[in-house]
């Protein structure tokens, strides 16, 4: 009688999961297995494919340009998570704050809004204000007496450029799972730490900020995955200029693969991009057992 | 201690910068919509405004007019959005349901193994659902796209964590009078995750309207794409003296995220905070 109702119970079970798991299979688990046999061959289909080892790897680790597009990638992931974080961190702060009820619900809407927006839009109205001469950071720059900055222009400030315009549309996603953090912080805790320490900022790193990081750990390695995959912000200010400043992965995983059909290469590069997500977030478990409170 | 009169100056101090930040995150909605209904000619005068300067819909008008099939791509949005966001409230509240309630060998290192789906990027399926579109044909149809999305890790985690804040007490008696599982799940557990699902629903609405590397990847030709890559499309056709044209094309595709935004903001921000604090 029991093992029958088990065993209801788990058909049941199987057949629930059944849509989702199978869409699953197809459309991540086995692509995400080819894209990996790929990454180890020379995918051409009229010729025939055939194994070339780690050749792929070694190409994209020996490559110039690879490895500066590489450094481009892992140096926007580096400004725009801790932009992202801290500034997010600080506007939580500043909204966990006592204040009137309306003024907090019309903040939280405008620093939301950019969230929502896709990148792709945002990224086009930011390209004309970031323009050199007609651009509309430029012309009160000059107006206030500035010298105006050649903001997507120049190889020494694209990416910051970017990094910039990052900020300004993700840190309000972080900010209100902050909020939320900041909401958990018991209040005795919070109270008794007003008694025993002088300045804010002290309670903040003694007693808030080591309560509420395993949101902080979640927020950076959600923040690393996005930014590592950063795509159309660039191809729509830059196209990845000037030259390869601004240059992604994924921009060269889409041209290697879909203009120059260097499949295998292109497979390799995104099994690098999906190592360094596990690196990120494997090093965040660690982490996370050995600081956090439990 | 002379604390309390300088604590409220800090905080008025803080919500002066608060503010004046706030208008700088608005600030670029207010441009794009004010330009939108410049004249063309005037599209670069300065100063820039951020108030609409009259209510002419020439621009709008414009858009429809031009050679690229904007109806037909705003129609290819909808159908995407819908098809995705209607998919993954079936599946990932079906899976969600298994996984928070029943038990069933290997139950745990399923869920595991979907759990892991949240660190795979686009990037590393790409390129052979690209090859595989183009096998099957569902290359430069917008329906492929939606059928990529018609699951996620996310909503199955989100539902399923939703649901086990959630008493079982109903779900367990109705059990003992001889309710079958899926009788119980429709009409008792679907009901009690209405928040969750709303908030699911428009999280993935607004996140596929969205998409653009995998849109830019799968659909090629103008008939078959989504928004966000025609507007990059419509930027180069429309060159500099049309800029305010573009800007038009952009209002409307920024349109309904931000209608749902301002009508259901509440649900939005709590989802984003759900999904947050999973540990």
């Amino acid at each position: 009688m029991r093992s029958d109702l088990a065993k209801v119970q788990a058909r049941a079970g199987y057949l629930f999961i059944l849509p989702s798991f199978a869409l699953y299979t197809i459309f991540v688990l086995a692509p995400v297995i080819v894209t990996f046999v790929l990454s180890f061959t020379y995918y051409d289909p009229m010729a025939g494919s055939h194994w070339v080892g780690l050749e792929n790897f070694m190409r994209f680790f020996t490559g110039d340009r690879s490895l500066q597009i590489f450094g481009n990638t892992l140096c926007f992931a580096l400004f725009a998570v801790s932009g992202n974080v801290v500034v997010g961190l600080l506007l939580a702060l500043a909204l966990n704050r006592a204040m009137p009820a309306f003024m907090l619900y019309l903040f939280r809407l405008a620093y939301f809004l950019p969230v929502i927006i896709a990148a792709a839009f945002v990224s086009i109205v930011w390209g004309y204000f970031y323009g050199d001469d007609l651009g509309v950071i430029n012309y009160y720059l000059i107006h206030l007496g500035l010298p105006p900055v050649h903001w997507l222009t120049s190889s020494r400030t694209a990416m910051m450029s970017i990094v910039i315009m990052d900020i300004w549309k993700n840190t309000g996603f972080f900010m209100i799972i902050f909020i939320a953090a900041l909401q958990g912080v018991p209040r005795n805790i919070m109270d008794a730490a007003i008694m025993d320490t002088r300045s804010y900022w002290r309670r903040f790193f003694r007693i808030v900020l080591p309560w509420i990081s395993p949101v902080v750990f979640f927020a950076i390695v959600y923040a690393s995955i996005g930014a590592l995959q950063v795509y159309e912000s660039i191809v729509i200010l830059t196209r990845g200029g000037p030259g390869d400043a601004t240059r992604s992965m994924s921009i060269y995983i889409v041209e290697e693969a879909f203009d120059n059909f260097e499949i295998g290469y292109a497979a390799s590069i995104s099994v690098i991009m999906t190592l360094v997500i596990l690196v990120i977030t494997g090093a965040q478990q660690l982490a996370s057992r050995r600081w956090v409170r439990q | 201690m002379h604390t309390k009169a300088a604590k409220r100056w800090v905080d008025r101090l803080i919500i002066a910068v608060m503010a004046i930040l706030a208008v700088f995150m608005v600030l670029p909605f207010a441009w794009l919509f004010s330009m939108s209904f410049r004249a063309p000619g005037e599209a670069y005068k300065m100063p820039p405004s951020f108030l609409p300067p009259s209510l002419n819909f020439r621009n709008y008008a414009a858009v429809l007019h031009s050679s690229v099939p904007f109806l037909r791509i705003y129609w290819n949005s909808i159908q995407v959005a819908v098809l995705v966001t209607l998919g993954q409230l079936i599946t990932c509240t079906l899976a969600a349901f298994a996984f928070a309630r029943l038990k069933f060998p290997g139950r745990d290192s399923l869920f595991f193994v979907m759990l892991i789906g949240l660190m795979f990027p686009a990037q590393v399926t790409i390129i052979p659902i690209y090859l595989g579109f183009a096998k099957v044909g569902l290359l430069n149809h917008p329906i492929g796209l939606a059928l990529m999305y018609l699951t996620s890790s996310f909503g199955v985690f989100l539902v399923r964590q939703f649901m086990r804040s959630q008493p079982r007490a109903l779900e367990e008696a109705a059990l003992m009078d001889g309710a079958g599982y899926f009788k119980i799940f429709y009409r008792i557990s679907l009901p009690q995750l209405r928040p969750a699902l709303s908030a699911l629903g428009i999280i993935t609405f607004t996140q596929t309207w969205n998409y653009y590397f995998q849109a830019r990847v799968l659909l090629e030709p103008q008939q078959s794409m989504t928004l966000p890559i025609a507007m990059d499309l419509l930027r180069g056709y429309m060159a500099s003296g049309n800029l305010s044209v573009v800007m038009a094309a952009m209002s409307m595709a920024v349109l309904p995220v931000i209608l749902i935004f301002l009508l259901a903001q509440k649900l939005v921000i709590e989802g984003v905070a759900m999904s947050g604090i999973k540990h």
